[in-house]
Parts: structure tokens; C-alpha cells; sequence
């Protein structure tokens, strides 16, 4: 009797994975490892304004985990993330920054969280986040909530959708404060031109 | 006592006194210890920044692309083709992460961003922008409070909020919706983007470390820490990087590093140099092992003392201690020499010649006094040092020796030349006498073209590689100079940041005059209460129904919200205060620009490029201000040092001249005592003088120092207590041989304190020999 006790709690996390069926099979397909480009819809409602924001671009991911924004409308703007480095460059206001995102406080952490978003690299945040995940025919539909009893009381919850070939995907930030940040991708490019591109505009981003 | 208990008792002692040093001594190596005086306030200010000072505690790191290029692991195969800047960058942040785990640095950044702290301490000033909004609020007032640029504004604070910084913004923007708590901190934000906008095709790097600026064995273990994290890094790389590295503790561990050298080579070259002049003079092993056991005694005695009165021994006091072996070893020389001339038993030559032993004793320690009260801190050690050697070494010549020498056989050599040159000025004292006449009327004509040294750079070390790369690496940073600042000085907090808020409002127009590059003040950082009352006056009388309904209008023209930013406040009830700014992070901050004293507190408002002079005039009548420039201030003490040396010089000869007289009773046998030694000093002057030297308090004191120990020979030569001029002679040859074994090899020292008091000494002992049976007339056998 005791045995089979011992074995019912060694095998109970086990029968809890079964219980969220698919859930390491979409990890692993909303996350990119080669180049992809997409065209982007952002929308973001802030606090402090009174209607939300629209922007529109590209969006670039790189083999060694470089993201590119590139922001079209209502301004051209570039915003390069590369290993440890960020670098953005507004042409019409002329400002150029650069920094490492480690300095850069909590702009920096928000800016680490964007790319494991974007790059689909959830594994980095299955310590501080509760995954739930739905699959309705050919959309799915993955939603990240801060652990409970967390330090940071400003995480963002965090919802990603898309459908089985993983060209659109939609993803929504909420943070803490009621602010948001939802972004429409279509995934247009992928393979060696993206490369190519991503070096164009790293090159243009940090002003060489 | 018997001669076997005194031989036991030393023998007992001996070691435990060792022990006892070995227990209680802490050898010092900090070089601010041993040459920055403390004796007026400057000099305690100097020495407080040099210390402690956050600039002096900063490293300038550069990493730059180098020459050889291996292929590295497949992540930076990888990081190779981004492009040539880029993955400097990346190599720079990793770097950083790196750096930053070393347990002696307290922070590292780059140096074209702000450190994280600095950005979040910013933020806590947002609840007092009405109050610290700007250094002239008067003059601003029509600037930021002008109601037609609010809807731009508006406009502005929308941009931000959208941009990657829109978190730190909206932060600030909720409790000051004008943003008016940056405006302060502009002149901040524009340094860093003059050092990115630099160019210098390196990454630059601020490392800031957690020991003082001296302490060089720290700063040796770190530095090697950061070469040692650079290079696994660059290796992994495959070294396409290389790193240079600039900045105050760069220098203190190079001058550590050689002093170590001139410490072991000087005493090891002093002791084997004795050691032999010894072994030639008296060819007895036996011997030689009991007189350097009772100078390792007397060595030990003077380092406790030392050790107990300071609290420390300084590493540059046991080297130039190391040289008082051979001062100490003429007391033993003298006796031996009698002792072995004579075949006297050692405890009769011991007593025999006690008067003059201790009465050359007395005045050396008195020519060491009076370098102990010259104002240079680190000779004030070696005169408590010298004074308890000279006393053990005489006290153990006189009643321990002899017990230990009861054995030993004695051979005295005979030195050649000694007998001919005494005989040759009792031949031709006359004609020799007219010379020496001549020669000092001569060198009184010589000593106005005597030039004195101003620059006390000089007596640095040569650092010519150090200095190169230091500005090679300084190239790459638009940067503050560390050793040149504005120094403002009050009784009380609120008056010193008064005067430095008048500071920086003239370096503000001498900026735009373009005699200053930039300057890092303490506002907004520190404010008075009165610039923050001034503030607020015009923040509230600027507050108009006029103004707040065209800021509304603004916001609502940029698609900002009326409720979370329409609302402009009024001033905050109470001022900032400085022990609340104190007590946050921003400490840190401004730790490097105030130094509270016994007597008030001083700031320092650091510069960047700037014309000294001009910079100087352009603070003329600003209250409790003043340029201060480090070298200046050395270049003052260095002539300081030199006036007091000086003034040492003639009241130890007085000193040493008034005891002699106590013991001779004679006014005429006092002038011939003193005559060779005061002689020596007049034509080393004059050589000085016709070789162009420039002469330094340094040089001085090497000749106080020479004084003291030619007075010695002249006593001997006046006393011949063997009533044996020949032997006393050599005796005196003896101790000079010896004397200049010792200081000689201060010669080989890289430091240049040690080869000028080599040069001074040497020059000084041997001329004082020469000049003694020239002019004390040889007593009658």
C-alpha cells in the first residue's frame, strides 16, 4: 500500500504534463531559429494619452538572434537589438542612442522580454511565467501570466495567437498598469536576403 | 654584568625582539603615506582625494581592434559577421558583464551612457522640479515657462513616451508633467553624447574600483583580475581585440612595483656591500657575524619603535633604513679598528672611545631630527627610526660587543693611500690651506647662480611608457582632467553650495567663452535652499491660469491625457535636503567632489579641457573659490620642503656645534670639528652651482645628512683618543668606506629620491673625509 503511494505522488507532475497536451509541441512552433521578416501592425495604449497608437513596419529576426524594427509609419525609425546591445537611430529627429540593455533598468528588461516574445523563445520565461494554451482547429492561442508571488509587480501578462503554418501571429502585452502593446505579423521573407538586410540596416542603425 | 651573562642576555633578547617586530610591525606601502605632508589644509585635501577621491579610484579601459585575428568559437564565428563596430560593441558588453562580477570593482559602464544607478536616482528628483528645475531661474524663467512653446512640448513629452524610453519618462512625466526636473541634468546628457559622438574607433569603458586610489597591492590584483577576464574573453574571440589601460591606479601600482624593486636591491646591495668592506678591513667571519647580529639588532629596535609610534613602518623607511646599517657599523668600526691597531681588549677600546662614540652618535641623530622636522612625512619615520638605532647600535658598541668580540680575532688592514694623504697635508698645509682659502671665497661667488628645482614632477618617477599610453588611452574618453579642479570651501553645507552654484554659473560663461570644454558641477544633484526658494518663487509666479490653459491645450492637441498630466502643482512643502540626498544612492555619485573637514566642508567642481590661467582669472572674486591644480600644489610643498630644509640644515649644524662645545669647552676646537663637514656642503653647493644642477629640498637634506655624519669624523680626528692619528684615520676611512658602500647603493634606485640622497651623502662623507687632516691640525702623538 505504501508503495503505491510512493509511486502515485513520484508520477503525479508527470500526469500533470498530461494533463496540458501539445503545449511543448507549440513551444517549439512559435519559435524561430532561422531569419524571418515580417510586416507588422503595432498598437499601443498608454496611460498618459488619451487614444491608442498606431505604427506600422518590419520586423527582422536574425540566425544569431539579432531583432530588427523597423518602424515605417508615421515615422521611419530603426530599433536594433544585438546580443547585449540595443541601437536606435530616428532619422528625422536625428537621434541616435545606443546602449547596453543590461544598463538600460527596467527599459532594458522590457527590451529582453520584447525579443524572447517575438523570437518565440518562451523557455527563457518559464520561470517567472504560468503557461495555458488552447488549440481550436488550426489557431492556437497561448496565454503567460506572472507566477504568483513573484518580486516583479510590474511583469506583464502576455498573450500570443497564431494559426498551424505560423505566417500570422498576433501578440499582446499588458502590463501591469493597464497599458498596452498588440502586435499583428505577417510573417513575408525568410532565408540568406533577411540576412543581408538585418546588416543593412544594423549598419544604418549604428551610423557606420 | 659578566662578559657570558651580557653575551646570554643578547642572545636570549635578540630573538624575541624579532619576534615581537615580526608580531606588531604592518609594513605601510601606500606612497601618499611617505611623501604628502599633512601639515596644512591643502595638503590634507590633496592627500583625502588621493585617497579616496572617486576619480582617482577610476580605471580607463579601451578595447580597440587588434593586429592578429584567429578564428574563435561558432557564436563569435557568428558575431564576425556583424559588422567591424558592432562587434566591438558586443565584445565591449560582454566585457562589462564580466568586469562587473570582480569582487574589487563597485561598478562598470560604458562611457558614452550613464551607469544604471545614476538613471535611477534621476527619477527621484521629479517630486522637487519645481525647485530645482535650473541654476538661474530668472534667466531660464522666459525659456521654459514661455506659453507658446507649451503645445511643442506637449508634443515632445508624447514622442518620448513612445520611445524605448517611455517607461523612465511617464516615471517622471505623472509628478512633473513639464519634465522640468531634466532640465537640470541636460548639461549630463550632453557629455555622454559628446563621448559617443567622439568616434575614436575604440570602445571605451569606465571601471570604477572599490579600493583607494594607493593602495597598490589591491590595485596589482585587480588589474591583474581584469586582464585575466579580457583575456579568456578576447581568446574565445579568437584575440581580435586588445585592451589598454589608463587612469590614477595604473600609476600607483607601476611606482609600487618599482619601489619594491629599489627596497630589495638597495638592501641587498647595501648589506653585501658593507659585508664586504668589512671582511677586507678586518678579515675576521667571527667578527663580521657578531657586528651585523648587533646592527640586525639595532634594525629591529628601530623598526618596533617606529612600528609602535606610527602604528606603521613605511616599505621606503626600512629601505632607507637599510642604509643606516652603515652609519651604525662605524661605532664597531672604530672600536675594532683600535682594538686590532693596538691589540687593546675590546672593552678597553669600547671605553676609551665612548665620549666620541656617543657625542658622533648624538650629533647624527641630531642631523636626523632636524630631517624628521623638514615637513616631509616620511622622514619624520626615518628620524624616529634612526634615533632608536643609532642609540641601540651605540649601547650595544659599548657594553655588548665587547663581550661578544672577547673571541674573535682581529686583522686591521692597512688602506692604502690613507698614511700618504694625512702625511701630504701635514707637508704642505700652508699652500693647501691658501687653496681651500680661495676655493671658499670662490664658491660664495658661485652659490647666486645656484638653481633651484620648482617642478617636484622631477622628482617623480620616469613613467614616459605609463604616460604615453595613459594618453593614448585618455584619447578615446572627452574627458575630466583629475588632477586640476575648482575647489570651494564654507564653514557649513549651505554655504559652500551656495559659492558652488556661483561656481557654475561664471564656468558656465567661461564655457561659452570657450576657456573651459565642460565642467561636472554638483547641481542638480546637491542645490542650497536659497537657489531652491528662487526656483520655486519663479516656478509659482510662472504658474498663470493663462499658462496652465495653454499647457491643457497643448495636451490636448497631442492626444495626451488632461487628468494624469493637466494638473501642474504647486512647489513641494519642503526643500531638498542634502543629508536626504546623502542618504540615497546619489552618495555615490558625489562622493569624489566632498570632503568634509575639521574646519567645514569643500567641494569640488571637477573640468575638462581648460586654460589654466584664464580659467584662474575667470574666478577672481568669487568667495571661497579658488583653482586648484594638484601639480601646483606640489610645486608649493616642494618649495616649502626646500626653504625648511634649509633653515634645518643651519640650526642642526648649530645644534651639533652647541654640544660639541659642551663636551670641548672650546670655541676654536668646536669650529675645527664642524670646519670639514660645513666646508663640504659650501663646495658641493658651488659644484652644484657650475654644473648647472637644479637643486632640490632633496639634495638638501642629503647634505644634512652628510653634516652629520662628517661632524663625526671631525670629533674623532679632534679627539684621538689612541692618541693615534694615524689609526684614528683609519678608523674614519673605515666608516667612510662603509658609509659609502651604504648610501652608495641608494645609487641604483629608480626612484629618483634615492640616487639624489646617494649623490648628496656620497659627495658630502667623502669631501669631510679628504678635508680633515687639512684642517684639523694633526695632534701631537
Amino acid at each position: 500500500m505504501k508503495y503505491g503511494l510512493w509511486l502515485l505522488l513520484a508520477l503525479w507532475p508527470v500526469a500533470g504534463l498530461a494533463n496540458e497536451p501539445g503545449l511543448a509541441e507549440l513551444l517549439g512552433r512559435i519559435r524561430h531559429n532561422g531569419s524571418a521578416e515580417f510586416s507588422y501592425q503595432e498598437t499601443r495604449k498608454l496611460e498618459l494619452a488619451t487614444s491608442p497608437w498606431s505604427g506600422r513596419g518590419m520586423m527582422l529576426s536574425g540566425v544569431d538572434g539579432s531583432l530588427i524594427k523597423l518602424q515605417l509609419q508615421p515615422m521611419r525609425v530603426i530599433m536594433v537589438i544585438t546580443g547585449q546591445r540595443m541601437y536606435y537611430w530616428d532619422p528625422e529627429q536625428k537621434q541616435r542612442h545606443s546602449g547596453l540593455i543590461g544598463q538600460a533598468g527596467a527599459a532594458g528588461e522590457e527590451i529582453t522580454l520584447f525579443r524572447f516574445i517575438i523570437q518565440g523563445h518562451t523557455e527563457h520565461l518559464q520561470s517567472t511565467y504560468d503557461f495555458t494554451h488552447q488549440i481550436r482547429g488550426k489557431a492556437w492561442h497561448l496565454r503567460m501570466t506572472p507566477k504568483p508571488g513573484l518580486n516583479d509587480e510590474n511583469a506583464p501578462t502576455i498573450e500570443i495567437s497564431g494559426d498551424e503554418d505560423n505566417t500570422k501571429r498576433q501578440v499582446l502585452i499588458r502590463q501591469a498598469d493597464g497599458e498596452s502593446t498588440e502586435y499583428q505579423m505577417v510573417k513575408t521573407a525568410e532565408g540568406p536576403e533577411v540576412e543581408k538586410s538585418i546588416r543593412r540596416l544594423l549598419l544604418e542603425a549604428i551610423g557606420d | 654584568m659578566s662578559f657570558v651573562w651580557r653575551k646570554r642576555w643578547f642572545l636570549l633578547l635578540f630573538p624575541l625582539l624579532l619576534a615581537a617586530s615580526v608580531w606588531q610591525i604592518r609594513v605601510e606601502t601606500d606612497l601618499n603615506a611617505f611623501f604628502t605632508a599633512t601639515d596644512n589644509e591643502d595638503s590634507r585635501l590633496l592627500s583625502a582625494l588621493l585617497k579616496s577621491g572617486e576619480l582617482s579610484r577610476r580605471y580607463l579601459l579601451v578595447v580597440e581592434k587588434g593586429n592578429r585575428s584567429n578564428p574563435g568559437n561558432d557564436a563569435e564565428r557568428n558575431a564576425s559577421s556583424l559588422p567591424a563596430s558592432a562587434a566591438l560593441d558586443a565584445f565591449s558588453a560582454k566585457l562589462v558583464e564580466k568586469l562587473a562580477q570582480i569582487q574589487d570593482v563597485e561598478k562598470v559602464w560604458p562611457a558614452n551612457e550613464p551607469p544604471r544607478e545614476w538613471i535611477d536616482a534621476i527619477r527621484t528628483y521629479a517630486p522637487y522640479h519645481a525647485r530645482l528645475f535650473s541654476l538661474n531661474p530668472q534667466q531660464d524663467a522666459s525659456t521654459l515657462f514661455d506659453p507658446g512653446k507649451l503645445e511643442s512640448r506637449a508634443e515632445g513629452l508624447k514622442q518620448a513616451l513612445f520611445s524605448p524610453q517611455g517607461g523612465f519618462v511617464k516615471a517622471i512625466a505623472k509628478q512633473d508633467p513639464l519634465l522640468l526636473s531634466l532640465n537640470g541634468f541636460k548639461d549630463m546628457q550632453n557629455q555622454f553624447q559628446r563621448q559617443a559622438n567622439l568616434k575614436s574607433g575604440g570602445s571605451a569603458l569606465i571601471l570604477q574600483s572599490r579600493p583607494a586610489a594607493l593602495d597598490s597591492d589591491a590595485h596589482l590584483r585587480l588589474q591583474a583580475a581584469i586582464r585575466s577576464s579580457f583575456d579568456a574573453l578576447n581568446q574565445s574571440a579568437g584575440e581580435k581585440f586588445r585592451l589598454s589601460m589608463a587612469g590614477v591606479p595604473v600609476f600607483s601600482v607601476a611606482a609600487q612595483s618599482e619601489i619594491g624593486r629599489d627596497v630589495t636591491l638597495v638592501s641587498v646591495v647595501s648589506s653585501v656591500a658593507v659585508t664586504l668592506v668589512f671582511l677586507l678591513l678586518f678579515r675576521s667571519f667571527s667578527a663580521l657575524h657578531w657586528v651585523m647580529m648587533v646592527q640586525a639588532a639595532s634594525f629591529v629596535l628601530g623598526t618596533l619603535a617606529t612600528a609602535l609610534i606610527f602604528g606603521y613602518v613605511h616599505s621606503l623607511t626600512l629601505a632607507l633604513g637599510a642604509s643606516l646599517i652603515g652609519i651604525c657599523t662605524d661605532y664597531p668600526i672604530h672600536v675594532m679598528v683600535h682594538c686590532a691597531k693596538h691589540r687593546h681588549p675590546p672593552l678597553d677600546a669600547a671605553r676609551l672611545l665612548w665620549p666620541s662614540l656617543a657625542m658622533g652618535g648624538l650629533t647624527t641623530i641630531i642631523g636626523y631630527a632636524a630631517l624628521g622636522l623638514t615637513g616631509f612625512p616620511g622622514f619624520e619615520q626615518i628620524a624616529v627610526f634612526a634615533l632608536f638605532s643609532i642609540s641601540a647600535s651605540l649601547a650595544l658598541t659599548r657594553w655588548v660587543l665587547p663581550a661578544l668580540l672577547a673571541k674573535s680575532t682581529l686583522h686591521s688592514a692597512h688602506l692604502p693611500g690613507i698614511a700618504a694623504w694625512a702625511g701630504f697635508c701635514g707637508r704642505h698645509r700652508r699652500g693647501l690651506l691658501s687653496l681651500f682659502a680661495c676655493g671658499v671665497i670662490l664658491a660664495f661667488f658661485t652659490l647666486p647662480q645656484l638653481r633651484w628645482m620648482d617642478d617636484m614632477q622631477k622628482l617623480a618617477m620616469n613613467m614616459d611608457q605609463i604616460k604615453q599610453q595613459d594618453a593614448a588611452v585618455r584619447a578615446h574618453f572627452s574627458s575630466i582632467e583629475p588632477g586640476r579642479f575648482v575647489l570651494v570651501k564654507a564653514d557649513d553645507i549651505e554655504t559652500a553650495l551656495r559659492r558652488s552654484e556661483a561656481v557654475e554659473r561664471r564656468l558656465i560663461t567661461l564655457k561659452q567663452a570657450g576657456i573651459l570644454s565642460e565642467y561636472h558641477g554638483l547641481f542638480p544633484w546637491l542645490a542650497s535652499q536659497a537657489l531652491q526658494a528662487d526656483n520655486a518663487k519663479v516656478y509659482a509666479q510662472s504658474l498663470t491660469p493663462q499658462f496652465q490653459e495653454a499647457w491643457r491645450a497643448g495636451l490636448v492637441k497631442a492626444g495626451l491625457s488632461l487628468d494624469k498630466l493637466g494638473g501642474l502643482l504647486p512647489p513641494i512643502a519642503g526643500p531638498l535636503r542634502p543629508e536626504t540626498v546623502l542618504a540615497s544612492p546619489v552618495r555615490h555619485i558625489l562622493s569624489g567632489q566632498m570632503i568634509e573637514g575639521q574646519n567645514g566642508i569643500a567641494l569640488s567642481i571637477w573640468l575638462g579641457e581648460h586654460d589654466p590661467v584664464k580659467l584662474a582669472e575667470g574666478l577672481a572674486g568669487l568667495e571661497g573659490a579658488r583653482y586648484f591644480s594638484q601639480k601646483d600644489q606640489l610645486d608649493q610643498l616642494a618649495g616649502q620642503y626646500r626653504d625648511r630644509s634649509l633653515l634645518m640644515l643651519a640650526i642642526g649644524i648649530a645644534i651639533m656645534g652647541l654640544f660639541i662645545l659642551l663636551q670641548q669647552r672650546n670655541i676654536r676646537k668646536v669650529v675645527l670639528t664642524l670646519l670639514p663637514s660645513v666646508a663640504s656642503v659650501l663646495f658641493i653647493f658651488a659644484i652644484w652651482a657650475l654644473m648647472g644642477e637644479e637643486v632640490s629640498f632633496l639634495h638638501v637634506i642629503g647634505l644634512l645628512l652628510s653634516v652629520s655624519l662628517c661632524v663625526d669624523y671631525g670629533i674623532f680626528f679632534m679627539d684621538n683618543r689612541g692618541e693615534d692619528s694615524d689609526v684614528t684615520y683609519h678608523g674614519i676611512a673605515a666608516s667612510t668606506l662603509t658609509t659609502l658602500a651604504s648610501f652608495g647603493a641608494l645609487g641604483l634606485g629608480k626612484t629618483p629620491t634615492l640616487p639624489i640622497l646617494a649623490l648628496s651623502v656620497s659627495l658630502g662623507v667623502t669631501l669631510g673625509f679628504l678635508l680633515c687632516p687639512l684642517l684639523i691640525q694633526k695632534p701631537a702623538r
